[in-house]
């Protein structure tokens, strides 16, 4: 029904096509999926070529009105009909948008961080024909009980892209591409940024090594650092410097230094610093 | 045999071969000849500008998608479309070969040049849209016999995405010339 209501005559006699020949016509335009008819002038059967962009057929048909079903006419782009060695070109169009096709990137980023979450949104109709009108589409960023970003852009030629900044909080952020009622989503891992500073003390273990314990390590935004994180503790003394390399666990990071009557203990992770402590012999 | 008639024949291969060779000369001169990018506009592309180095990837690779359609089309081969097409382009032209083969259809075409202007190219660096006036001669064949022949300034709007070691056409969609 819906193939007929957009079907109509196309109106073009083949036999005159010729004559039009030395300006370039301006073609009809079909929707994808809808069907049309060709004239062919003239009586009795004839055998009509149709090439298309995914597909070509040959068939007798007999003069007259002479339809092209909707299956036929399903890729947009450039068709031509050929009876008696003349010519006539349509175009089939995308029809609606039926599927959005969106790219997200990257999948892990940190929070709080500009610009750096990435999208772009491919529209299509149901036949996988690019959707080329302006089309709104809306994208959003959240984690869960968020607010996050939303961002409402017209796509240009089938395409929109956005670039979000992501939120604090980290956490699986929900990355949506809509249109109409077509929706996309994708997950966005958003994790601690750098550690915003890093605290530790110090206290002496049982066998007399020094025993030093960091604070909750977390980032700019009150995100706790991923445990496995490096954290590098450095005792200077006057035997020298010994250095050990703890990883982040629960949010901590802890290590034993040797002993020592007089050391400045110092603690990094990254590229931040955290405080130093004088270690004196009465502590 | 005697050394004279071992010579003689040697000679008598040698010319085989030669002339077996220069038979076949024109149809590779003819597949090897390249579509031609008349010019590659790269400066309007949003949001990313594009690097010289990619835009020299994407001619190349472009060009060389066009090249193998045309021989595809014309010779009913549509495996040659799998080193530089993907997704719905490759489907879509595997189709229209499927069918041509079928139908003992063919279509040869005269690539007379590519314009093609970048208007998108995403900010990861893996989509690049563009839009291709192409200058074609299209000859429509059943069998042996010319259908018709047209000339036609096309107008394709072009997705391509970044492979592993190259640029692949994913939508090739001729759209009405503005």
């Amino acid at each position: 029904m819906n193939s007929l209501r957009h079907r109509f005559v196309l109106g073009v006699l083949l036999a005159l096509s010729s004559l039009c020949a030395a300006q370039p016509p301006v073609l009809d335009t079909v929707q994808a999926g809808a069907g049309t008819t060709l004239q062919v002038p003239g009586a009795g059967s004839t055998v009509l070529y149709l090439f298309g962009p995914a597909g070509v057929s040959k068939r007798e048909v007999q003069r007259g009105a002479v339809a092209l079903s909707g299956d036929e006419l399903k890729v947009a782009g450039r068709y031509t009909a050929i009876v008696d060695g003349k010519s006539s070109a349509f175009f089939v169009t995308a029809g609606p948008l039926e599927k959005v096709s969106f790219i997200a990137h990257p999948s892990r980023v940190p929070a709080a961080t500009s610009g750096a979450v990435l999208g772009s949104a491919f529209l299509f109709d149901r036949f996988q024909n690019l959707v080329l009108a302006p089309t709104p589409v809306s994208f959003r960023l959240a984690v869960d009980g968020t607010a996050g970003e939303e961002r409402k852009v017209t796509a240009k030629n089938g395409v929109a892209w956005v670039q979000l900044s992501s939120g604090r909080r980290g956490g699986p952020a929900q990355f949506v591409a809509s249109s109409g009622a077509v929706s996309v989503r994708r997950v966005v891992q958003q994790v601690a940024a750098d550690p915003c500073s890093i605290r530790m003390r110090a206290s002496r273990a049982a066998d007399g090594n020094i025993l030093v314990e960091t604070a909750p390590i977390q980032d700019c935004s009150g995100n706790a650092v991923p445990d496995g994180t490096i954290v590098t503790f450095t005792s200077v003394d006057a035997a020298g410097r010994s250095t050990v390399d703890a990883r982040i666990k629960r949010g901590f990071a802890r290590a034993e230094l040797p002993a020592s009557s007089s050391a400045t203990l110092s603690v990094a992770t990254g590229v931040v610093m955290g405080n130093e402590i004088r270690w004196g012999g009465d502590q | 045999m005697t050394d004279v008639s071992c010579s003689r024949f040697r000679l008598a291969a040698m010319r085989l071969i030669v002339s077996f060779g220069l038979a076949l000369l024109p149809a590779t001169l003819h597949a090897a000849s390249p579509a031609p990018l008349t010019s590659f506009d790269a400066a309007s592309a949003t949001p990313r500008p594009i690097e010289e180095t990619t835009a020299m990837a994407v001619q190349r690779d472009y060009a060389h998608a066009w090249q193998s359609l045309v021989l595809a089309l014309e010779e009913n081969r549509a495996d040659l479309l799998n080193e530089n097409f993907t997704g719905v382009a490759r489907q879509q032209w595997q189709s229209a070969i499927a069918t041509q083969r079928q139908n003992g259809l063919s279509r040869r075409i005269v690539d007379h040049g590519h314009t093609v202007q970048v208007s998108f190219y995403s900010l990861d660096g893996s989509a690049l849209e563009a839009f291709d006036n192409a200058d074609l001669e299209v000859q429509y064949r059943d069998g042996s016999k010319v259908l018709y022949s047209e000339h036609v300034q096309a107008r394709y709007v072009v997705l391509l995405t970044a492979a592993e070691n190259s640029w692949k056409v994913r939508i090739l969609q001729e759209v009405p010339a503005r």
